[in-house]
């Protein structure tokens, strides 16, 4: 057999879309291969079968075990510390404190206020008073428990409503306002006098946790004085500079490598406090630390949804033109300056044409553990408020609410300056080809007729959304590496949060050099090996990543392509990738095996770097996103069951439909989530502590509250102004529509409007009671 | 993480009983309740007695006289899929299976079932209340959304097991050994209410563990069900739980016993309802009158006034259907 014939290229021998001249922008894909088709995650097994490994799965030779000694209260302040009997204890190497001088390090939750690691003023329930490292878990946890505290245990505030109050405490010395904000376009005053009907009403969403699978925390281990952490994160890069910036170490010292992590939904997107303490305690007992939480801090540190309190008028003409819309809204980010109003307002700026609305929140503290960005932040609570006005409108006015809805669609992004129009938008398609598909007629008809069915009802609801980012944006920067038999390797900063960015990149590179997608390896998230990233979050990972890994493919591509024309002695523009060979596209004699490039015989290796672009000016790029659902309610009991759900989302191209889904049946899950089961729970009238701080408790939605039928339907609307793979964002918008939805259902079902949530027993039979009696009056 | 503790592993029941009366020993069955108790520091203690290795606990038995004894250690998966209690004891069958997850089914026994702690947060948080030997009931002024409406004085829990108002409703005995011998509580007196002891949940004394649950053979046409209602569908004791055993004779009923969860800090039997249900022809007219009777003892607290409508839809609901059955 000679040397040509051997099977040593891992390529697909198809063909790849064309080669831009280099320093252009490529064109669209118009047919794709690889891209859009359904191919199972590439790291599945690793996943599935146990060997791919999860920070907290790092055991380092020599390392010790952390535990953190929490505030029990929710404020207070550290009158003393006694670590003595601690420091004594079997295997305990370090024990440090407010105390202790090596702790002396700045904290903050945004940089407005700045506290210690160790702050002697501790404003929520689980703020960090001392921490110990010894040989075992068992040990440190037992030297916690052996540390004994003086506290002076303050008043506090548990609920945003009473904040304000004047009788309430202050918890920074400026007052308890973190943030005000206010917009106002249009007239609301002329906007209402138009309106044929007018509608009022207050809403309020409880606060939500993120409970990622996987806990928070990191090892960290120092050599000399080169610091490296290995930390469930949605980003290593960001890791790395706050780390770095806390601690006064250039970035070169600061190694984070965050491979696999499991989920972290917005709340791992910087480090806390945790890494830090690691990292100190680390350096101090000069051996690796493990500093990982347990479920039940992760309740009270680690960030939440902010709970809000909205209310939202509303004016309607009888032909379904809005007239104005004016929204306020109290929330907190906690105890600290941390977007508790983020984006909450968003929704109703720009979601729905309307020339006068005027909105104002309110970002006030409570003694709680500080927010963090949350799937979505804002908009899933806005939709709750949103789109129950909508459907309220539409009754009232004698509309279908779909009919509502698309009567009222921009083509353009009203909230921001100067009504910037949206490079695509789905949202009328989301909605008609959503309730064709939904069958929405005959269900919303068949529903109503339910009431010959006896006590259990059935409704339909829709609900639509759209998400403020979603385009992704620079700066990334990916490495494609094409070795001589074909493979290739790529190297990108960015992390796989278990939305299936490996795959998607590998689909990227796969299509572009025409090579089999397990021939493609890829190094990422760690900041020492791999370019940088920013952190995954605002549904741009793959917006973002995507064109960068593309450019990189394509600048291996034209560099391999003009070696071959050198060899050929031709002009690299007549050249074209075929399989194993490059060849020209003019004489298919004109040929050569790529591993006879001599250009790449003589490297061994060609290099290709991409970049992300710039977005185009002037235009906005959001997802958007509508959901339907049908639910059977009990009248005499307030259950209700979830029948069906199916989400419609244009987020562009579908890059692969298998995580796509993954994505919609994880939003709606997680909307349910909102809807129905979860509510963090505190002591409001007697301590301020969490009472519900378990997992059973705090009521995440199993797989039994779900319903066995859930749908996606993507209008698929590649949007190539965006960014050159077509795609927007897709992790957030598919949760944002989803609370909202249940409770349009659910008034379909019963008519009664649940302004709360979540939608459970305890409120709903209650509010059948009244409406009950309301109506037999 | 949990606070030390010695182990031994028992091997017969007398071993048990002597490893238990040694300082303040705790048994331990499949450890699904135990274990979550210790880590969050309910209770300490110095010895925990193993009773997993005792084979005679895990049998279920058919008795002599037509009934069944259920061993301590038969496991909740065990209940709700044994045959003969699917046939002849449907809604024990059924509470079994509305108990917890599929894990803790597997891993939880009968016995745990029974004797397993309350579930108040402040209880099982870091509150030192009066259940614990402190001062004060934190649920009375607190985030009280699921305590009780019926038989709360100084204590407002609600009792936990799903299986025990099903056991109740059959008239079930619990056989119990202790340094003394062995002597049967009948399931209806085994529990205690705060009104008695705040501080103790059943009447097993220092050193007693129960052996195991013996049902009466069933009463020929007896019709049961038990029904459960909670915020998830899974992995969530009740908001409210109804086990109703009723029997009739020419569409009037003649014995009746209905026995709620999730109401009071016993397995609470409605004995005025149950009364006023005999003699009446079952229907929607029956189950009306018996929901509205069920509740009107009810002392909702702060935040759980919706327990009202909710069992009284609950237990309307469930009699008719019962009754239609
Ligand atoms: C998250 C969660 C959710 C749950 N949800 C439900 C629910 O929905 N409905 C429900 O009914 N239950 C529920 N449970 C309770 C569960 O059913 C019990 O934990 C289980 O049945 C206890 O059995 P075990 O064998 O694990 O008991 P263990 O944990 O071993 O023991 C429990 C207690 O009983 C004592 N004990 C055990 N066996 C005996 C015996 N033979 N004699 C005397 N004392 C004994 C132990 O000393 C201990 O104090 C839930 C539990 C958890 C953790
Ligand atoms: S209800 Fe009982 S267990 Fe709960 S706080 Fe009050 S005394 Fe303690």
């Amino acid at each position: 057999m000679n040397e040509s014939e051997r099977n040593i290229y891992y390529l697909r021998g198809i063909p790849v879309p064309e080669t831009p001249p280099p320093g252009k922008d490529p064109s669209p894909w118009k047919k794709t291969d690889i891209v859009g088709t359904s191919i199972p995650r590439v790291d599945a097994y690793e996943r599935v079968s146990g060997t791919a490994l999860y920070p907290s799965d790092i055991r380092l030779p020599r390392m010790l075990y952390a535990a953190v000694l929490r505030c029990p209260h929710p404020h207070a302040e550290v009158m003393n510390v006694d670590t003595s009997a601690a420091e004594g204890m079997p295997g305990v190497r370090a024990v440090i404190s407010g105390k202790t001088s090596d702790t002396d390090f700045a904290w903050w939750y945004s940089k407005e206020i700045k506290t210690k690691i160790f702050d002697p003023l501790c404003r929520f329930e689980g703020e960090e008073v001392a921490a110990v490292a010894a040989e075992t878990a068992y040990q440190a946890w037992d030297a916690v428990r052996a540390i004994t505290v003086e506290y002076k245990v303050l008043p506090f505030i548990a609920e945003e409503s009473k904040s304000l109050d004047s009788s309430s405490p202050l918890l920074h010395p400026n007052g308890n306002t973190a943030k005000t904000d206010k917009y106002s376009r249009g007239d609301v005053g002329a906007g209402f006098s138009e309106a044929d009907v007018v509608l009022d009403e207050t809403y309020r969403t409880e606060c939500e946790l993120h409970m990622p699978m996987e806990l928070h925390g990191c090892v960290a281990s120092w050599d000399n004085d080169r610091l490296t952490i290995w930390e469930s994160a949605q980003g290593v890069y960001s890791i790395q500079s706050r780390i770095a910036e806390i601690l006064g170490l250039p970035l070169s010292k600061v190694r984070v490598i965050g491979h696999y992590m499991g989920g972290g939904f917005g709340s791992k997107l910087q480090p806390g406090k945790y890494t830090v303490i690691a990292s100190l305690l680390a350096k101090k007992t000069g051996r690796p630390v493990r500093l990982f939480l347990t479920r039940e801090e992760t309740f009270l540190a680690v960030g939440n949804r902010p709970p809000a309190i909205m209310q939202l008028k509303a004016g309607v003409k009888k032909d379904g033109t809005l007239t104005a819309l004016e929204f306020s809204c109290i929330a907190t980010g906690g105890a600290y300056p941390a977007n508790g109003t983020s984006l909450v307002d968003w929704l109703v700026r720009d979601l729905y044409l309307c020339p006068n609305v005027k909105t104002e929140t309110k970002d006030v503290y409570i003694n709680a553990g500080p927010s963090r960005p949350f799937r979505a932040p804002g908009h899933p609570q806005a939709a709750w408020a949103l789109e129950q006005m909508m459907d309220a409108l539409a009754e009232k006015i004698g509309m279908d609410p779909i009919e509502l809805r698309l009567k009222n669609i921009p083509s353009f992004s009203q909230g921001r300056e100067g009504n910037p129009p949206y490079t695509t938008t789905g949202l009328r398609e989301c909605l008609s080809e959503g309730a064709r598909a939904f069958g929405w007629e005959q269900a919303r008809k068949r529903s109503s007729g339910s009431k010959e069915n006896g006590h259990v009802k059935r409704g339909v609801g829709v609900a639509s959304g759209l998400w403020f980012a979603g385009g992704g944006n620079p700066p990334s920067t990916a490495v494609v590496k094409l070795f001589s038999d074909g493979s290739v390797n790529l190297n990108m900063g960015a992390s796989d949060i278990g939305t299936g960015t490996k795959t998607v990149m590998t689909m990227i590179v796969s299509e572009e050099l025409g090579v089999k997608p397990e021939m493609v390896q890829i190094e990422y998230a760690d900041t020492a090996t791999t370019q940088y990233a920013t952190p995954s979050g605002g549904s741009k990972t793959v917006p973002t990543e995507g064109p960068a890994v593309r450019a990189a493919a394509l600048s291996v591509k034209q560099q391999l392509l003009s070696f071959a024309a050198a060899d050929l002695k031709t002009d690299d523009s007549s050249l074209t990738l075929r399989g194993d060979e490059v060849i020209s596209m003019k004489d298919p004699l004109v040929k050569v095996k790529i591993h006879d490039v001599t250009g790449l015989r003589k490297r061994g290796v060609i290099v290709g770097v991409g970049y992300r672009g710039p977005n185009p000016e002037r235009k906005v790029v959001n997802p958007f996103a509508a959901q339907f659902c049908e639910v059977e309610v009990n009248t005499m009991t307030g259950e209700v069951r979830i029948v069906r759900f199916l989400g419609c989302h244009d987020s562009g191209r579908v890059m692969n439909r298998l995580t796509y889904d993954n994505q919609v049946f994880g939003g709606i899950t997680m909307g349910i989530g909102l809807a129905m089961t979860e509510a963090r729970i505190l002591d409001r009238d007697q301590t301020g502590k969490m009472v519900n701080r378990n997992l059973h408790d705090y009521k995440l939605p199993t797989s039994l509250d779900v319903p066995k039928e859930m749908k996606s339907l993507p209008i698929e609307k590649p949007d190539d102004t965006a960014n050159t793979i077509g795609a927007k964002g897709l992790g957030e918008p598919v949760t944002i529509p989803t609370a909202a939805a249940v409770a349009n259902a659910v008034y379909h079902a019963v008519g009664v409007r649940m302004t709360g949530t979540p939608i459970t027993p305890l409120q709903l039979c209650q509010a059948l009671e009244k409406d009950g009696k309301e109506r037999s009056k | 993480m949990t606070p030390g503790f010695s182990y031994r592993r028992a091997a017969s029941i007398k071993d048990a009983v002597t490893g238990l009366s040694e300082g303040n020993g705790r048994i331990l069955a499949g450890g699904t309740d135990l274990l979550g108790c210790l880590r969050d520091s309910v209770f300490t203690t110095d010895m925990v007695v193993s009773i997993t290795g005792i084979k005679e606990l895990k049998r279920i038995d058919e008795t002599p006289g037509g009934g069944l004894s259920i061993g301590a250690l038969a496991t909740i998966t065990e209940v709700s899929e044994n045959p003969v209690i699917r046939e002849r004891y449907p809604a024990l069958a059924q509470a079994a299976a509305e108990v917890a997850s599929p894990q803790l089914r597997n891993q939880g026994t009968l016995g745990g079932n029974l004797c397993q702690k309350p579930r108040c947060w402040y209880y099982r948080g870091e509150f030192h209340c009066l259940r614990k030997g402190g001062d004060r009931c934190y649920a009375v002024a607190g985030e009280n959304h699921y305590h009780c409406i019926f038989g709360g004085k100084g204590c407002y829990i609600v009792h936990p097991s799903d299986t025990a108002p099903a056991l109740i409703a059959y008239g079930a005995e619990a056989t119990i050994a202790g340094p003394a011998g062995m002597r049967k509580v009948s399931l209806e007196n085994f529990f205690v209410p705060p009104a008695k002891d705040v501080t103790k949940e059943t009447v097993l004394e220092a050193g007693e563990i129960v052996t195991a649950i013996v049902l009466p053979p069933p009463l020929a046409g007896l019709k049961s069900f038990y029904r459960k209602i909670r915020s998830r569908q899974s992995w969530d004791f009740a908001l409210a739980g109804v086990a109703l055993a009723i029997r009739t004779s020419n569409g009037r009923v003649t014995d009746a016993r209905i026995v709620l969860s999730g109401a009071a800090p016993i397995p609470w039997r409605l004995v005025d309802a149950e009364k006023a249900l005999i003699g009446k022809v079952a229907g929607p007219d029956s189950a009306k009158h018996t929901a509205a009777l069920s509740i009107k003892d009810a002392q909702p607290l702060k935040h759980n006034a919706y327990k009202i409508p909710l069992f009284k839809g609950m237990i309307e609901e469930e009699v008719a259907n019962i009754s239609q059955a």
